[in-house]
Formats: C-alpha cells, sequence, structure tokens
C-alpha cells in the first residue's frame, strides 16, 4: 500500500512546524513574532524542495502531485472541487491582501511598555543603608500614607483615590509581579527619579510617578520603601 | 501541498489583524468625523448629538507641586468633527456650578518627540518635546493657545489659532466613577480581626463602579485649523494619531476665598489619542482589483505551462 506522497508529507512537516512554533514553543518561551515564524516555514519549505529535488524520482513524488492538481489531469471528486476552490480563493486572498495592506489604520499605534526596563548603572547593587526595624517601618508608612497612598492606595494595591485617570495605573505592590521581583536598589531608583527618569522602553512621558528626589531625602526614600514590602506582604529579591 | 503552501504564505499573513485586540481600542481615541460645511463652534449645535463621545477618566493632580487631592470632575467625554480644514473639538463634564475661574484644556505633543504630559516636562533619559495647550476659561473671552516645555515654561504663543465656546447648563447628567470603601474585619461575634504578623486589625477594601446623577454640564468647543503656520502648534493629519491629553479646573470660590482648584490644582489625564477621519480613498479598491486579476493571471500562465510538460 502506497503511503502519502512526498508532497503531502512535506505539507503536514509545514503544518507541524507552524504547530509547534505557534502553540507549543510558547508553552515554555515568549511567544515568536509571526515575522520569525514565517522565516522558519520558508526555511522548512526550502529544505522540503532541496530534499525533494535530489533525484528524479523524488523530484516526481513532490512535484508531481503538485503538478497533477494545477493542471487538473488526472482528479476527480473531492479533490478536482478543492482545485477549483484553491483557483478561485488565491486571487481573492491576493485582492484582499492588497487591499488590507493599502487601506488606512483605523487602530492608534501599538505602543509596548516595558514594565521594568533596566535601571541606570549608579542605581545598580545598592542596599538600604537603615535597619529594617519596626520604628523605620512605621515611618515609611506614615511617608507612605502622606506622598504615595492617594494613587498606590491604603492597600496598596494601586487602588489609590487619584489613580483613576493614569494611564498606565499606578503599580500594584500586592502583586507577586511587582515588587517581589525587584531588588531595594530598584525600587530606590523608581521613587528618587520618577517616572521621568524612566528610559524611552519604559515610556516616561506616560508616567505620573512623581520625581520624589526634589521633595524627599535618601532616608526617606528607604524607610516608605521597607513600609512598601511590609504593608504589601511582600519581601525584596536579594542579590544571588 | 499546494493547498498548504498557498493558505500559508496568503491567508497567515492575515492572522494578526484577526487576533483580538489587546485593549479596548474605543475607549483610548477621540475619532474626529468628517463632515461637509463649516466645524460647529456652538456647544449647541446639533450635529454634536449625532457623533459619538469618548470618555476618559481624570484624576487629581498628583504629579508636581501644588497637589491636589481630590477633583470634581472625575470624568470628561469628549466629541471630534473636522471638513479637512478646521478641526473642532467639544469636551463636556459635569461641574455643579458656573463659575468665572472655571477653565478646561487640551494639550497635545508637537513634532515626533515625545513630551511628558506634564507640560512637557524634561525626562532624564529622554530627549523630551514641547507641547501645544489649547486653553479656555470662562472669565475670558478668547481662548488661548500656549506652550510648555517644562514647567514654569508656560506661555501665551505670538500667533493664537485657537477659538473656544462655552456653555453651562443646569441640567442633570449621570456620572460614574469608582468608589471606595474601607471597613474593618471583624469576626462572627463582632470582634476586630488582626493581622497575626503585625497585630494590627485587617482592613478590607471594597471598590464598585458607581453611578450618581448630579445637575450642572459644561460643554466647551474648541475649535482650530486643522493644519496652522505657526511652529509651535500641533499639526493634525488627517488619518494619524496623535496624542492628546486633558485638564479641568473646578473654579469654584471656597469660603476661604481660595479658589477650589486653580494652577497645577486640577484634574488631569494621560495621554491619549485623537484621529481625524481621512477622506475616502477609493483607489485601494482599485488596486485590490488590479491584484485579484494579476493573481489570476499568474495562475493561468503557471497553469498552462504545467499542462504543456505533461506527458500525453
Amino acid at each position: 500500500m502506497r503511503g502519502p506522497s512526498l508532497a503531502i508529507k512535506g505539507g503536514i512537516l509545514l503544518v507541524a512546524v507552524f504547530v509547534a512554533l505557534k502553540f507549543v514553543l510558547p508553552l515554555f518561551t515568549a511567544p515568536l513574532p509571526m515575522s520569525l515564524i514565517y522565516l522558519y516555514l520558508f526555511l522548512t519549505t526550502i529544505g522540503i524542495t532541496v530534499y525533494g529535488t535530489l533525484s528524479g524520482e523524488s523530484t516526481e513524488a513532490l512535484l508531481g502531485p503538485i503538478f497533477r492538481f494545477l493542471s487538473g489531469e488526472g482528479i476527480g471528486g473531492a479533490v478536482k472541487s478543492a482545485r477549483l476552490a484553491v483557483l478561485v480563493l488565491f486571487p481573492l486572498l491576493v485582492g484582499w491582501q492588497t487591499y488590507s495592506g493599502l487601506a488606512p489604520n483605523t487602530q492608534p499605534p501599538a505602543e509596548s511598555r516595558t514594565i521594568h526596563p533596566a535601571p541606570p548603572g549608579e542605581f545598580v547593587g545598592l542596599s538600604n543603608p537603615l535597619p529594617n526595624t519596626p520604628e523605620n517601618v512605621m515611618m515609611g508608612t506614615g511617608l507612605y500614607a502622606a506622598y504615595c497612598l492617594p494613587c498606590h492606595g491604603p492597600k496598596f494595591n494601586g487602588n489609590g483615590p487619584a489613580s483613576d485617570g493614569f494611564n498606565p495605573p499606578p503599580a500594584n505592590f500586592a502583586d507577586p509581579g511587582t515588587i517581589a521581583m525587584l531588588q531595594e536598589s530598584y525600587l530606590f531608583w523608581r521613587i528618587k527619579k520618577g517616572g521621568v527618569g524612566l528610559s524611552v522602553e519604559g515610556h516616561p512621558w506616560k508616567s505620573a510617578m512623581p520625581r520624589w528626589e526634589v521633595e524627599l531625602s535618601d532616608d526617606q526614600i528607604w524607610k516608605i520603601i521597607m513600609a512598601e514590602y511590609a504593608g504589601a506582604g511582600q519581601k525584596p529579591r536579594t542579590w544571588e | 501541498m499546494g493547498l498548504i503552501l498557498i493558505f500559508f504564505f496568503s491567508v497567515l499573513p492575515m492572522a494578526p489583524g484577526l487576533a483580538p485586540l489587546a485593549y479596548g481600542q474605543e475607549t483610548v481615541v477621540v475619532r474626529a468625523k468628517l463632515i461637509q460645511g463649516e466645524v460647529p463652534t456652538d456647544p449647541a449645535a446639533p450635529i454634536w448629538n449625532t457623533i459619538a463621545a469618548t470618555e476618559f477618566p481624570m484624576s487629581p493632580q498628583v504629579h508636581w507641586q501644588k497637589r491636589i487631592g481630590s477633583v470634581t470632575v472625575r470624568s470628561v467625554k469628549v466629541r471630534g468633527v473636522h471638513n479637512n480644514k478646521q478641526i473642532a473639538f467639544m469636551v463636556e463634564y459635569a461641574d455643579p456650578t458656573q463659575d468665572p475661574a472655571d477653565a478646561a484644556a487640551l494639550e497635545f505633543m508637537i513634532g515626533d518627540k515625545k513630551a511628558h504630559f506634564a507640560h512637557g516636562q524634561p525626562m532624564g533619559q529622554v530627549e523630551g518635546g514641547p507641547v501645544n495647550i489649547w486653553y479656555w476659561r470662562n472669565d475670558t473671552p478668547a481662548a488661548a493657545d500656549m506652550s510648555a516645555m517644562g514647567f514654569g515654561t508656560l506661555k501665551k504663543q505670538a500667533q493664537q489659532d485657537v477659538q473656544a465656546k462655552a456653555v453651562w447648563k443646569d441640567e442633570k447628567t449621570k456620572i460614574t466613577f469608582k468608589e471606595r470603601k474601607l471597613s474593618l474585619r471583624k469576626d462572627p461575634k463582632g470582634e476586630l480581626v488582626k493581622d497575626p504578623k503585625t497585630g494590627n486589625p485587617i482592613v478590607d477594601e471594597e471598590t464598585k463602579v458607581a453611578e450618581q446623577e448630579v445637575r450642572g454640564v459644561w460643554r466647551v468647543v474648541f475649535t482650530r485649523a486643522l493644519a496652522t503656520t505657526d511652529k509651535e502648534d500641533v499639526q493634525i493629519q488627517p488619518g494619524t494619531f496623535p496624542n492628546v491629553a486633558f485638564a479641568v479646573w473646578d473654579g469654584k470660590k471656597l469660603e476661604s476665598g481660595d479658589l477650589k482648584e486653580s494652577g497645577s490644582q486640577k484634574a488631569v489625564s494621560s495621554w491619549w489619542y485623537i484621529n481625524a477621519e481621512p477622506p475616502p480613498d477609493y483607489s485601494i479598491y482599485l488596486y485590490g482589483l488590479i491584484a485579484v486579476v494579476l493573481a489570476a493571471g499568474v495562475e493561468f500562465v503557471i497553469i498552462r505551462k504545467v499542462k504543456k510538460g505533461q506527458p500525453a
């Protein structure tokens, strides 16, 4: 019994590569951009073509079914209907692609903001100079209530009374994806230099975070940091 | 195999466009509809009732001193129209009282450089640009066309291109806002529940979207040419998405004699977008049709070639 032709096997391989790159790989890594997936599919197609044309016999096995499909010779039934559908749909799809490419964009530009951009070198490796004592945490909590609570909220969850109009919204410290993932020196940078101190990938022009170095001393900022971790029930990431 | 190849290389490029939207698009853009005739400068013009508004939440200004803890205006509804020459925006918001010092403003980035929404204040690692501010105040007959690039640099431009007209009506309107309630957690006996780590009473927070009927609505229409000769002005090109931000002041006089909101004590928004509807371009249909014909022609040529090459 003849197995599937080389053309069919090549098609199955292409589908498998696409499914693996689009749906399986993101389970383990960041999703791949479509442009990269197209590149891998293109390389796979090249490989199938090279393999399939190594000999006259394999060339016929690879290209024969394709040529018979295109010419319509020797096919019938469902395959003939499929051929007709392809011949009709292909030009329509090309026309649709052309139209879509030329039509004006009705959506605003996609802007990908990096939530935790890398800090400047001077803020890497700093340690909190103040001891983590109940007194320091209490003083930090008072400072937090005065300066930070309106945006970051009494529950440290970014749900402060002044937070509604800001985009991006104030950080939710209770979320394990925020301050629990960061060293204290990172928070020191962000509080001291504010939103305007972010690098371009952090979209500083959008951030409502004040530049607190204008109003708070370094010690006050370190105390606020201790209070944030205590109030949010989180621990800072430590240096490895 | 051919089916699969055709699928991959013609349908898949469309795949990103078929993906679901990552966020609510219609809440981030003021769509200025293209109309025939003059743009309305009067807030009472009937055409405004035919234009969909986009609502934007507002926050008290807490970014820089002098801050304010809470503000009267919790959100603004914005509509836009243009006729390829002039553009008009109507900003509508609830304000219980009509006061001489009531004010509203639109802010735009100028050129290609990003500008911070706080008057284009300098950014540490990014070279920012200036902002153009269209400002209206109730007790001033004309609107002000202003520029800024950092705190303390706000100035009126030499060339004034913006007009504004506003109407306050003592009418009912519904506002929605987030309502937050804090409460001390209690056990079934009514005793305060304490955090085992700190010993402090546990505070619960309940947030819900509340609706309230209020009286008093301001409608402010700002009008300007889409493009001006002033390089300090934002140039609005149909089809593009320039950034816009809003500010509103409730100029009510308090018992102390101070204004409730003035200067930097105001309601502000983040950067959003405007989009002036581009004029229809029918040539894209023609190019699409040409592409269909060309693709069919290529099919015909390939099939004829394949048939010729096959054995009899």
